[in-house]
């Protein structure tokens, strides 16, 4: 088997190693890594458990391969926090029950945060339609849509 | 098991020269690729375009827009571009969900000529061209002429997509997109309707433009229609719109939709388009 | 001690608080741990299996050399490497493992490929040549009931005369409703991880609502005794009822694999896979014909509820019989004959989903009702109350068609409520108002209640263990039959053992449901965790509190009948000492703090052949009103509005009981309107991945969202803190959806509209097109 030698810093640390050219991020992240906050959900790249930052912008990682983030910076749901002081983000999604059995939440964290990057103070409208690429099965997204109204408020 | 070969030149030259003597299987932004591999094998050399400086980025000149290969949906979202191009990014907003706009880019969307791409029928009303290098020289494609089929382009295995074209619309034009599915978004639609009209000084449709996606192999302009209106106010032309306007289009039924359905809802959604796009 | 107090007298704090999910914090770091996410041991083997591509058939030969040659395949294991039983199921053991010698549906598993990688697994699992002698698939209604094809055989409920009923009434009418089926799409997968320990021993961690089933599952398969197996589930990334019976089939080829080959196995479905080898929600065909007065109130009913079960029985016994209860919802019927039909199909093995036949039977029933509105020109509201069962227990109107009497009846008092608050009226006559202006847009309205019946129709099952700890420093570790699915189930009970001890919630550790802490456990289903659990969990506190009670009066010389717990301390008249004082010197005075607790539910018995007794404890109401906006030329609908009035008891947990109701709203509504299983004329489910079947999304759901749970709300019946089950009931008042839209279709059409469900848009245009019927 071929490897390719990859480098890229993962929550601010950076990572150098060879792999199978064909690794998928998400299982660069997860098996290589051991981040599994990262979930797989759908495998098809339509529920976005997945999503991480790729230099700052919410991607699937289940539809890139790990190559394609090569000297890029990446960042988990494991790198928000700092110390034991939880992202603010990850704050209103505890705070506002925007949870329930938690398996999309890191992807919907991930979602949600490039969401208010870019619109700081959204409507709930936006907010619905900037979600549109995460599902949840469990929670009707009512508090979801609530934990994010917080941390834009926050 | 063959290894798999991985290959990210950052010049154009390079990856034109790998492409002359190897068949390798380009990758962009890889959304519409990688889906459904995670665990599964994934057995073709893969060329990585997206380290190529000349194929990013948007220009605007003169109402001309060149859109390089390498943009993602969201590049093009957020990019100054005319009025008539509202309707691209109406579509461009209907990709997948956030995380595909950012890594999904327009020229993979045309080149994997899925029957139901959301850009195709934007792109088509727009009128736009496909620019093509290859080891031996480039050229410009329409569109219409590149698409070929499902899953089947006018691209030479040696060939690569650099940039998408936009020629100049009158001042004033606009262009809409409007989409039907079971759901609106992260959906594989039903059918698609594209429309860019300019109207003259007296209200009447100058040049009109639209485009029906989902509803046969490739999508489809509706040129005998276009002519046909030219001149007309756009509420008698919306009024004259029948089936008889859509024969091209050759639905089939499937898991989304029953071809008599999405006939009638084409023909719905084709009279919406115009009359959106002709009121200013 | 044991006396249940009013429930306001012994709450002190945890019960009834809304706390956040015990694994908040853990589910927004990614430190949540999911069966995926268990570091694998050293050597860990992969599964893929090798699924059926004929519906129905004789299974002729097999070949598997390419599959066993193919690179990274360990092992390849079909029914002859079975040392158990070959065939599981929880009801009748009519499932192979593997398929012997015919093949029942497109989906139904082969062999299992065990590969040193998921990739490899699944590479080489396709390369099996197999040949088959195909028959045509049965798949229709008619054509299973015209090939007298069922999983188990007809049943008929009978109460009254429904025939003459009919033929009496001054009004009768017939109409057909399809329901489809719905795919639970946990977000995680079907997964299992075998782990063989010493002596022929096996864990198995599984994603699991039924531990003790899947336990039981992996025994007969291994040809072990149960003892010999330990299953545990922390955590589901959802389950829905879909991992109440076929988590087993994972955890038992998982550990099929591990026992034969001594290494740690893990098979973990992609979610193609998952679509094609599990079972979803029932279809169902109601056929009826109704006799009423000019009220619009029913005289006589009679139906037939036929099922697409799919290859095998599963539970399609108790959900079919749920259904045959609940066409009544909150309606008496004096006279009816209903039929169940459960049809066996060459289609994936239908299987529990929240409401468990429920949804279909309240659907037809409601189908029912408004047909009668719609025939009569009246408000449907009007003619739901003129139907609603009586408020007094002892009225002949109060008594089931299953001969159960309703004695907790709150439908109107709640109806009513909601009704004012939602501005019922004024929106009925401004949505008319609309429709009569609006030549395109249709809009519709519609408020539907919901009587849910709780508790397991089987009544062994309702019963429930748990084993409760108190470490000598005082800190607290519970362990409950009940899996933690997203549910909050977790939490309550914790919050039912501190509020007995009189401690903070977090000072209660609770642990990973364990078939070797908690044996012989029901599943986690019916809506029943929290209830049950709660209750055992009670018990098993109560239990140690009466022993430390003892040891403190005995010590000081006071009546233990008085000792309370409160506030960390446990105190008797002046006397006080903190929580870990007390429990210290009970354990250096060789106190037991340790116990198990037990809880059976009482008052239920029911006759599965004839559908007669008291299926249930209590009754889970709600209703809701919806308004959609339809696009007569597209098809296309939307949800404008909702209001929500539901009663959840005396809440032990409001925020989580709020995230149940709205949860379960949304999907119901997905199930009635954007979520289309189609299967074609081979048998082959076509819409297999997210991107051809399509749940609700964000912005599906209004922002005019507006839930409220029931003030009033109290269990008349001695339910753990007065609180009532809220798991499935919430999912029925999405047919307001469905009925809203039905409305808004008959304002573009006018008379009955022929509408199925969901609603699709191509449905909806089909009914709008469809001209005015009588």
């Amino acid at each position: 088997m071929t490897t390719e030698s990859i480098s890229l810093t993962v929550n601010g640390q950076p990572r150098r190693m060879d792999i199978d050219p064909r690794t998928l991020l998400v299982q660069l992240i997860r098996d290589h890594l051991g981040l599994t906050g990262t979930h797989v959900g759908c495998d098809t790249a339509q529920c976005g458990a997945c999503t991480v930052h790729v230099d700052g912008r919410a991607v699937k990682s289940c539809s890139i391969l790990a190559l394609q983030a090569d000297g890029t910076e990446v960042t988990t749901i494991e790198g928000l926090a700092t110390g034991d002081e939880l992202h603010p983000m990850q704050q209103a999604f505890r705070d506002c029950h925007g949870l329930q059995c938690g398996y999309c939440t890191p992807g919907m964290v991930m979602s949600a945060i490039e969401l208010l990057k870019h619109n700081p103070q959204p409507s709930e409208q936006q907010i619905r339609e900037g979600l549109e690429g995460n599902i949840c099965r469990c929670t009707g997204y009512q508090n979801i849509v609530k934990a994010v109204q917080q941390a834009a408020g926050a | 098991m063959s290894a798999t070969r991985y290959l990210r030149p950052t010049h154009l030259e390079e990856a034109l020269a790998a492409l002359g003597t190897h068949p390798w299987t380009v990758l962009a932004g890889g959304t519409d690729f990688y889906p459904g591999r995670v665990g599964k094998p994934v057995d073709v050399d893969v060329l990585d375009v997206t380290r190529i400086a000349d194929l990013r980025g948007i220009q605007v000149a003169g109402g001309a827009v060149r859109i390089g290969a390498t943009t993602t949906w969201s590049e093009l979202i957020t990019a100054r571009l005319p009025n008539v191009c509202a309707g691209l990014k109406a579509a461009a907003r209907e990709v997948g969900g956030v995380q595909i706009q950012n890594a999904g880019t327009v020229a993979g969307n045309l080149c994997n000529a899925s029957p139901a791409a959301d850009g195709v029928p934007a792109l088509l009303a727009l009128g736009a061209e496909v620019e093509l290098h290859s080891g031996s020289g480039a050229r410009r494609v329409n569109l219409g002429e590149f698409v070929l089929g499902s899953r089947r382009t006018a691209r030479r295995p040696d060939e690569l997509v650099v940039a998408v074209h936009l020629t100049p619309w009158p001042e004033g034009a606009k262009g809409v997109f409007l989409k039907l599915g079971h759901r609106r978004y992260l959906v594989i639609s039903v059918v698609m309707v594209a429309a860019c009209v300019a109207l003259d000084a007296a209200g009447r449709i100058a040049r009109c433009a639209v485009a029906v996606g989902a509803c046969s192999a490739v999508a489809q302009r509706l040129s005998g229609l276009e002519a046909r209106v030219v001149g007309m106010r756009p509420d008698e032309a919306i009024a004259g719109i029948t089936n008889a306007d859509l024969t091209c289009l050759t639905p089939i039924d499937d898991v989304r939709g029953s071809a008599a359905y999405r006939r009638d809802a084409a023909l719905t959604l084709v009279r919406q388009a115009i009359e959106q796009a002709a009121t200013p | 001690m044991k006396r249940d107090l009013p429930a306001s007298a012994v709450r002190t704090g945890a019960v009834g608080a809304a706390l956040p999910h015990d694994s908040a914090h853990l589910h927004v770091a990614g430190a949540a741990t999911y069966i995926d996410d268990i570091p694998e041991l050293a050597g860990t083997l992969h599964i893929a299996v090798g699924m059926s591509t004929v519906a129905r058939g004789r299974l002729v030969a097999m070949q598997l050399d390419r599959v066993r040659a193919a690179a990274g395949v360990v092992a390849v294991l079909g029914h002859a490497d079975i040392p158990g039983e070959k065939c599981i199921g929880p009801v009748k053991h009519d499932e192979p493992v593997f398929a012997i010698d015919r093949v029942e549906y497109i989906g139904q598993p082969l062999f299992a490929v065990v590969a040193t990688s998921l990739e490899a697994a699944r590479r080489a699992a396709r390369l099996a040549q197999v040949t088959y002698e195909e028959e045509p698939p049965i798949l229709d209604y008619d054509d299973a009931i015209r090939a007298n094809s069922h999983v188990l055989p007809p049943l008929t409920l009978v109460t009254g005369d429904a025939k003459a009923a009919i033929a009496a009434a001054p009004y009768r009418l017939s109409n057909r409703l399809l329901m489809g089926g719905q795919e639970q799409f946990y977000l995680e997968g079907q997964i299992a991880y075998a782990c063989p320990r010493e002596d022929g021993q096996m864990l198995v961690y599984s994603s699991t609502q039924h531990p003790t089933e899947t336990q039981f599952t992996v025994a007969h398969v291994l040809g072990v005794a149960p003892s010999q197996v330990v299953v545990e589930c922390r955590r589901m990334g959802g389950a829905f009822g879909g991992k109440e019976t076929q988590a087993a089939y994972f955890a038992a080829v998982a550990a099929l694999a591990a026992a034969k080959l001594k290494r740690a196995v893990k098979f973990r479905a992609d979610r193609d896979d998952d679509f094609m080898l599990t079972g979803k929600r029932h279809e169902f065909r109601a056929d009826y014909e109704v006799g009423f007065d000019a009220s619009g109130r029913i005289l006589g009913l009679e139906m037939t509820l036929a099922s697409r079960c799919g290859w095998s029985a599963d539970l399609s016994g108790s959900v079919n019989d749920r259904a045959v209860m609940h066409v009544s919802n909150a309606y008496h019927l004096a006279n009816v004959t209903i039929r169940s039909l459960r049809l066996k199909t060459n289609q994936q093995s239908a299987n529990a989903f929240r409401g468990f036949g429920g949804p279909q039977g309240i659907l037809a029933g409601e189908h029912v009702i408004d047909d009668i509105a719609r025939h009569l020109k009246l408000d449907p509201l009007a003619v739901r109350k003129a139907n609603f069962y009586s408020a007094d227990p002892s009225s002949p109107r109060a008594m089931t068609h299953y001969g159960m009497r309703v004695e907790d009846n709150v439908i109107l008092e709640l109806v009513t409520e909601l009704e004012a608050s939602s501005e019922y009226a004024r929106r009925r006559a401004a949505v008319d108002q609309w429709n009569a202006r609006e030549p395109l847009i249709k809009r519709g309205l519609a408020l539907t209640p919901v009587m849910f019946g709780i508790s397991f129709t089987a009544s062994f099952l309702n019963q429930a263990g748990a084993l409760l700890h108190v470490y000598h420093d005082g800190s607290v570790m519970i362990n409950h039959a009940a899996t933690e699915m997203g549910q909050g189930v977790y939490t309550k009970v914790a919050q039912v053992v501190a509020e007995e001890f009189g401690l903070q919630v977090r000072q209660v550790r609770i642990t990973a449901t364990d078939t070797s802490k908690v044996p012989n456990t029901s599943p986690t289903a019916a809506s029943s965790g929290a209830d049950l659990n709660g209750k055992a969990a009670q018990a098993a506190a109560r239990e140690i509190k009466a022993r430390l009670a003892a040891f403190c009066a005995s010590t000081h010389g006071f009546d233990a009948a008085t000792v309370e717990f409160r506030d960390g301390r446990v105190m008797a008249g002046a006397w006080e000492r903190p929580w870990e004082e007390v429990v210290r010197a009970a354990y250096m005075a060789r106190v037991s703090l340790s116990s198990t607790g037990f809880y059976s539910v009482p008052k239920v018995g029911f006759d599965p052949a004839t559908l007669k007794g008291r299926p249930f404890y209590y009754f889970a109401y709600g209703a809701a009103v919806s308004e959609v906006a339809i696009d007569i030329l597209t098809g296309e609908s939307r949800l404008l509005r909702v209001d929500v009035l539901h009663d959840v008891g005396r809440s032990l947990n409001p925020a989580i009981d709020r995230g149940q109701v709205e949860g379960g709203f949304v999907q119901g509504m997905g199930w009635l309107t954007s979520e289309e299983l189609v299967w074609d004329a081979h048998g082959r489910l076509r819409t297999h991945a997210p991107s051809t079947y399509k749940i609700p999304v964000s912005s599906d759901v209004p922002e005019a969202f507006k839930v409220s749970l029931w003030e009033r709300g109290e269990n008349v019946e001695d339910s753990i803190f007065r609180s009532k089950a809220v798991g499935e009931p919430p999912l029925m008042l999405a047919s307001s959806v469905f009925l809203a839209i039905r409305d808004a279709v008959a304002a573009a059409r006018g008379g009955v509209p022929a509408l199925d469900a969901p609603a699709t848009p191509e449905r909806i245009l089909l009914a709008c097109s469809a001209g005015p019927a009588a």
